[in-house]
């Protein structure tokens, strides 16, 4: 790990009334960084994901990009313009895609360049198509979302986030709900993004994924970062009991 | 009711003067309508607002309207508005009004429903983006809460027409009325009234039929 972290979380804590999520969780992210966070349900990895998305307000601690604080428990004017400049730089990929409805494929890639980014509709679609080509599903550009299989909409929202040009994508489960013969085909995608040198966090369930494509393993467990390890060797040496246990359920796999 | 015998041709002796009955209860229907979904938005968006007191006016009045009897109200605005303000209000005005509160009150329901019908994950999806809070709303909460509303809102105007028979009581000329008014003068009701119950059916009937078939296919999508 060497220079500023691009994305850092500074000893985060995230309650929800008495219930206490994330126990001054500290991870800095680096540029070229894919740190896969493991963990059984429960351990605070999607809060602490969703910190970095900006989508909770953490407690205690902060959120900083760049240097620059972007999300703490009482942000000033400061604080939050800065999170307003930076809100298109973190992408995020959901567990249920949440791709609009309402729209087709196309309009789902250029609502946002075109909103947020005042982006000119003909560039955008250029963009959007370029996208399109690179997750295979050029011949679904006009295409509803309630048309494409699971595994096709997750590829649409992640060329959703991607036509924003994010610094750093965030999956939060990205291949949970999808059936087993259509998780290849989005950690395909995830993979290829990797050796592109794309910045990503990634809450996953896919040891492989995490053993092979992760810089960084994470291992959370209650609310807690309990080990934290280069690439595979969290898998072919775990250091606390914690770990091996968890690691144990997916000896099958 | 054996040896009874059926004159139709005295319903149909008066079929122009129902059927003028009819054009005008359709027309209450439709600007009823308009007028309910406008105050129907209207009590919705005092029911969200981020005010107390906007909050307790917008409950209040969904309360009352919809806990009080339809008739009672209707009987309340053409007698009490004008004693309290002084003002003679036609039977037709009354009526408008009154069927109009009385469908806003439901109508604003139908839009709150609509609204946080919309999954949340698709408004953090926009956020995510970049998107503000107000494109968020009317780029992906309001089209899918319209979608969401339209066959609600066409099922209102089914209720409208069947409500604005109500009007007769108040001597608003709809069908119903036009109908009393015949039987009172030909001495046929059991014709005339079995006729207007067979006109209402074959108009409310198709468009409940079509309604649900919309939006079946709504949800298909």
């Amino acid at each position: 790990m060497s220079g500023t972290p691009i994305l850092l979380a500074d000893s985060v804590t995230k309650r929800f009334g008495a219930n206490q999520v994330l126990t001054r969780v500290s991870l800095p992210v680096t540029e070229r960084d894919v740190v896969c966070i493991v963990g059984p349900s429960g351990s605070g990895k999607t809060t602490l994901l969703r910190c970095f998305a900006l989508l909770e307000a953490p407690s205690e601690g902060r959120i900083v990009m760049q240097g620059v604080p972007i999300a703490t428990a009482n942000p000033d004017r400061q604080v939050k313009s800065a999170a307003r400049a930076v809100r298109s730089d973190i992408g995020m990929v959901f567990q249920h895609f949440n791709l609009w409805p309402h729209m087709s494929v196309l309009e789902n890639l250029i609502e946002a360049p075109m909103l947020v980014k005042k982006m000119p509709k003909d560039e955008a679609i250029a963009i959007a198509e370029g996208l399109l080509k690179k997750v295979d599903l050029s011949d679904k550009r006009d295409a509803y979302p309630a048309r494409l299989s699971g595994g096709q909409q997750q590829r649409v929202a992640i060329a959703r986030a991607l036509a924003m040009s994010p610094k750093v994508l965030l999956f939060d489960e990205a291949t949970s709900a999808l059936d087993p013969e259509l998780r290849r085909e989005v950690l395909l995608v995830m993979r290829q993004l990797a050796q592109e040198g794309m910045t990503m966090l990634v809450v996953t369930h896919e040891m492989g994924f995490a053993r092979h494509v992760g810089t960084r393993t994470v291992f959370m467990d209650r609310g807690e970062i309990v080990e934290e390890a280069p690439g595979a060797s969290f898998f072919d040496a775990p250091k606390t009991e914690r770990a091996k246990r968890f690691l144990q359920q997916f000896e099958d796999e | 009711m054996f040896k009874y015998q059926f004159r139709w041709d005295t319903v149909w002796g008066s079929f122009d003067f129902l059927m003028g009955g009819l054009e005008m209860t359709l027309i209450i229907s439709a600007i009823t309508l308009v007028l309910a979904m406008i105050g129907g938005l209207i009590i919705a968006l005092l029911d969200m607002s981020r005010f107390r007191v906007l909050r307790w006016i917008g409950v209040s009045i969904g309360e009352i309207v919809r806990n009080t009897p339809i008739l009672v109200q209707l009987l309340w605005v053409y007698y009490v508005l004008p004693i309290v303000f002084g003002i003679r209000i036609e039977a037709l005005v009354a009526l408008i009004i009154g069927l109009a509160l009385y469908q806003a009150a439901f109508i604003s329901e139908v839009y709150r429903s609509g609204i946080q019908g919309v999954p949340k994950g698709h408004r953090e999806a926009a956020q995510v983006l970049g998107l503000t809070p107000i494109q968020s709303f009317r780029r992906i909460v309001l089209p899918q809460a319209i979608r969401m509303t339209l066959p609600p809102l066409a099922s209102n105007f089914v209720q409208l027409i069947k409500f604005s028979s109500l009007g007769a009581v108040i001597s608003v000329s709809e069908i119903t009325r036009r109908g009393m008014e015949l039987s009172a003068t030909n001495f046929r009701p059991l014709e005339t009234f079995t006729f207007i119950a067979v006109v209402y059916f074959f108009i409310c009937w198709p468009l409940a039929m079509g309604i649900r078939f919309w939006e079946r296919r709504l949800q298909a999508r």
